[in-house]
């Protein structure tokens, strides 16, 4: 191919410069002011550096008692993404095995679920759950979460089944293993690059949501991110400005060494969830 | 696969999904169809009312209390109200009365534009409206920005791909809730972006004491959050363009851009196609940067409408009639993918 010329390689290094500022500034921004005083993060003109110190997290861990929602989202989004994977992992590779049209069914009712905006079943779960007496547990928002996850677990799962050859279970059921000893000691074990994408996912559903958290836990069960609604607002109290900012950093933090670590898998994800599902 | 083995494996899944997803459903169908009230009664209750020198005199008036049953909770009354609520929330009377109503000699413009304010002051008509604007302006810019990101990241040199990528991948990635924040904070009347402009001489800027700006700044974070999503799509599919046909298209004296239009375009259509489809269904779902941006009476969407019934008002029927009307329109959105699958899972047979 030949050289490309220069104003075109000026223009698409000024463009990627353009949007790695502005995809990153926000939350530079946002962390830099984290280990401020609320003087120095809204100071007229803004500066760069200034005095830093990590009193704004230690009155939010400490003080305000954040570790109780840390560990109500360790504990939520650990058994949501266990669930969530056997579920799915089980259904999915029956789906990519079986021709019959009740797996269409199934998959365009999956489709269907899956773009439900998520108040909607909020608005069903909020007086149902009230009534059975399985308001604000562990067990409940566990549940709701793996359920609104299975439509897209199973729908990214199943075509990494797909990818897997046929010929791989057939041989182990013509050896006279079982359907279910097929799936678990063939199929699982080449199976696992997709489990942990599909894993992820369900870990950033569970841990990424608002709404569901906000609406069915009460205080202190209340996860991390549900627990940030308690900063929202642009309050008067610069104090209890500063301790939301800490706390979207906190929130944050986590996800940023997902990333890093798991770069490949999310982008692999993102495909064949879109794509192929 | 048998059938008997296919439902087993399928069970657990399935009866989530029917339980949780399926059930309430219905549920919000029926919550919409009904209303429910508790119910009260006049009771006789006796007071006793001081008069003077000690002397007090008893007084019987009759009180509305809530009718307590067997169990000692409040009796509920559930009523079956058919359309009612729905028209109700979806203030279809006032609506008619809108449209309907003699304007006069006005031009035309004026009256659509008359009528387009009065209309978007209903509460469920507005959410719509700007639910609608917000999916129709941010879809060409996520395909349009995600293509141009996806070609200029392809030419980049290999070391420096690897973090564009893991910059790219954060506004997406990062729990909605703190990236609606992130972009909040910037935009505090005495925050960076106001000082900075206010030091450029611009004077001093509100950014969020307008609709103009609330609107402008959600619908650049709704750009700026689905751009990645675009992006890894046709990052990955700019691999799989045949490397022959654009070296063909060279050859025969294209250009870049009408190599890019005439091969690279054509190629990934499927990819835009799927894109556009997913971020609709995104879009039309929009709710953390209205919560964030407190911005419901510049700019409502149909979730945070909904959520701020059941959360604020706590009226699970009017939330339950929002709800209906708003599924109504996924269905809409959903028929072409739907389309799609049907084709796809029939060639597996």
């Amino acid at each position: 191919m030949r050289r490309a010329p220069l104003w075109l390689n000026g223009a698409s290094v000024l463009g990627v410069g353009v949007w790695f500022i502005l995809a990153v500034f926000p939350f530079f921004w946002m962390f830099l002011i984290s280990f401020r005083a609320p003087v120095d993060a809204f100071s007229t003109p803004p500066h760069l550096f200034a005095p830093m110190s990590l009193h704004n997290f230690y009155d939010l861990w400490v003080a305000d008692g954040f570790w109780r929602y840390a560990f109500n989202t360790v504990v939520v989004t650990v058994f949501t993404v266990a669930i969530s994977l056997t579920f799915g992992c089980l259904a999915a590779y029956a789906l990519s095995r079986y021709p019959g049209s009740l797996g269409f069914w199934l998959l365009t009712a999956a489709l269907i679920f899956r773009a439900m905006p998520h108040v909607v079943l909020l608005t069903a779960y909020k007086p149902a759950f009230f009534e059975l007496g399985l308001w604000s547990r562990y067990e409940t928002l566990i549940m709701v979460y793996v359920a609104i996850n299975q439509p897209f677990t199973i729908w990214m799962l199943r075509s990494f089944f797909m990818n897997i050859p046929r010929e791989l279970d057939e041989a182990a059921l013509v050896d006279g293993c079982t359907r279910l000893q097929a799936f678990r000691m063939v199929i699982m074990p080449v199976m696992w690059p997709g489990v942990l994408t599909a894993g992820l996912f369900s870990f950033l559903l569970a841990y990424n949501d608002y709404m569901i958290a906000s609406q069915l836990m009460n205080g202190d069960m209340a996860t991390m991110t549900a627990a940030l609604g308690n900063y929202l607002g642009q309050s008067r109290h610069m104090d209890k400005l500063m301790l939301g900012i800490a706390g979207a950093v906190s929130i944050s933090v986590p996800l940023i060494v997902l990333v890093l670590v798991f770069q490949k898998n999310i982008v692999s994800g993102m495909i064949s969830g879109a794509v192929k599902g | 696969m048998r059938l008997k083995t296919f439902l087993g494996f399928v069970a657990p899944s399935a009866i989530a999904m029917i339980l949780l997803i399926a059930v309430p459903l219905v549920g919000v169908v029926y919550l919409s169809l009904h209303s429910s009230h508790v119910a009260t009664e006049l009771k006789e209750v006796k007071t006793t009312v001081p008069l003077f020198a000690g002397k007090t005199r008893e007084v019987t008036r009759l009180v509305p209390q809530a009718k307590l049953g067997d169990d000692g909770k409040p009796v509920v009354v559930w009523e079956y109200t058919g359309g009612a609520e729905i028209t109700r929330a979806a203030q279809l009377p006032e609506l008619e009365a809108t449209l309907t109503k003699d304007r006069g000699s006005a031009s035309l413009p004026r009256i659509v534009a008359d009528m387009y304010d009065e209309v978007t002051n209903y509460d469920f008509w507005s959410a719509l409206e700007f639910t609608l604007v917000y999916t129709f302006v941010t879809t060409p810019f996520v395909v349009g920005i995600g293509f141009l990101l996806a070609l200029a990241i392809n030419r980049a040199t290999e070391p420096l791909r690897g973090s564009l990528i893991f910059a790219t991948l954060l506004p997406m990635i990062i729990t909605p809730v703190v990236s609606a924040l992130s972009i909040y904070w910037l935009f505090l009347d005495n925050a960076v972006v106001s000082s900075l402009l206010e030091q450029m001489g611009f004077g001093k800027l509100y950014f969020l004491q307008s609709a103009l700006t609330v609107r402008t700044i959600i619908i650049a974070f709704g750009i700026w959050q689905a751009v990645p999503f675009a992006f890894i799509l046709l990052y990955a599919g700019l691999k799989t363009v045949p490397q022959d046909a654009v070296e063909a298209a060279r050859v025969d004296g294209a250009n870049r851009w009408q190599t890019v239009r005439a091969v690279t375009i054509p190629h990934l259509m499927p990819l835009f196609v799927v894109i556009v489809l997913i971020h609709m269904m995104d879009a039309y779902r929009v709710f953390e940067p209205v919560l964030v941006f407190s911005s419901s009476v510049f700019a409502n969407s149909l979730q945070y409408l909904i959520y701020a019934v059941l959360a604020l008002q706590d009226n699970i029927h009017k939330a339950a009639s929002y709800a209906v009307l708003t599924v109504v329109g996924v269905v809409i959105l959903l028929l072409p993918i739907l389309r799609r699958t049907w084709r796809e899972q029939k060639a597996l047979r």
